[in-house]
C-alpha cells in the first residue's frame, strides 16, 4: 500500500520521532509505513488521518486500484 | 494538491514528545521484562545449585526453591504479557514472529536431540538446558533480524 505519510509529514516539518509520539507508536514503524515496508492496521490509519485532518484514503492508496479509482478486481466480480 | 508550503502554525503546531508517550512507556516495560528475567534466571539458578552448594540436599529448602522459581516464572509471563500487549503493531509483529520461530525451532529441535541422546548417537547427554539455550538464540537472532528487516 502506498501512502503520503512522508510528503504530510514533511509539510509540517515534523520529525519521525514527532509524527510517532502523535500516533503513539515507535519510530521505527512510522519509517516501517513511510518506506512502504510495513502496513498500519485500520486503527492506526485512522489516528494518522485524524492527525492530518484526512480521509485514510486521501493518506493510504491501494495501488491495486486504478488511477481514475476504479478498482479492477472489483469490477471483474461485478461482471 | 500534493504539497502545501509549511506555515507558521504548522511549526508552531509541532506535536511535544509526551511525558507518558510510546516511547517512554516502552522504556519502562523493557526495564522491567529485563528485571523479571533476570530474576528467575536466578530463581532457576538457585533451584538447580542451591541443594548441592547451599543446603546439601535438605528436601525443604529444594521446595521453597522450586516454589520460588515458579513465581517468580509467573511474574515473568506476565510482564512479558503486559510488555507484548503495549508494543505498537509492527513490534508485537517482529517479537511474536520470532516467538514462534523460536518455539517452531524448540520442537523440531526437541525430538531429535532426545532421540539421538537415547540411542548414543551423540557424545554428550542432552538436557532441558541445552534446548532453552537453543531456543534462546533462535529467538535473539529472529528479533534481531525482524528489527533490522523494518528499521
Amino acid at each position: 500500500m502506498k501512502n503520503r505519510l512522508k510528503v504530510l509529514r514533511a509539510e509540517r516539518n515534523w520529525t519521525q520521532a514527532q509524527l510517532a509520539d502523535a500516533l503513539d507508536v515507535s519510530r521505527q514503524t512510522v519509517n516501517a509505513i513511510e518506506t512502504g515496508k510495513f502496513d498500519p492496521s485500520l486503527p492506526l490509519a485512522f489516528r494518522a488521518a485524524r492527525l492530518f485532518g484526512l480521509r485514510i484514503e486521501e493518506i493510504f492508496h491501494d495501488p491495486a486500484l486504478d488511477k481514475d479509482g476504479s478498482n479492477p478486481a472489483t469490477e471483474r466480480v461485478h461482471q | 494538491m500534493l504539497y502545501k508550503k509549511t506555515t507558521k502554525a504548522d511549526i508552531m503546531n509541532q506535536p511535544k514528545p509526551s511525558e507518558n508517550g510510546y516511547q517512554s512507556r516502552f522504556q519502562t516495560n523493557t526495564k522491567w521484562l529485563v528485571r523479571w528475567n533476570g530474576a528467575w534466571v536466578a530463581a532457576t539458578l538457585l533451584m538447580l545449585l542451591g541443594p548441592k552448594v547451599l543446603w546439601n540436599n535438605a528436601s525443604g529448602f529444594t521446595l521453597l526453591a522450586v516454589g520460588l522459581d515458579v513465581a517468580v516464572g509467573v511474574g515473568m509471563v506476565l510482564a512479558t504479557k503486559k510488555y507484548v500487549m503495549e508494543l505498537d503493531e509492527l513490534q508485537r509483529k517482529v517479537f511474536l514472529n520470532a516467538l514462534g520461530i523460536a518455539m517452531g525451532v524448540g520442537l523440531i529441535a526437541g525430538a531429535p536431540l532426545s532421540a539421538m541422546d537415547a540411542y548414543h548417537v551423540i557424545p554428550f547427554h542432552v538436557n532441558i538446558g541445552l534446548l532453552l539455550i537453543i531456543m534462546g538464540l533462535t529467538f535473539f537472532v529472529s528479533f534481531l533480524y525482524g528489527t533490522w528487516r523494518y528499521r
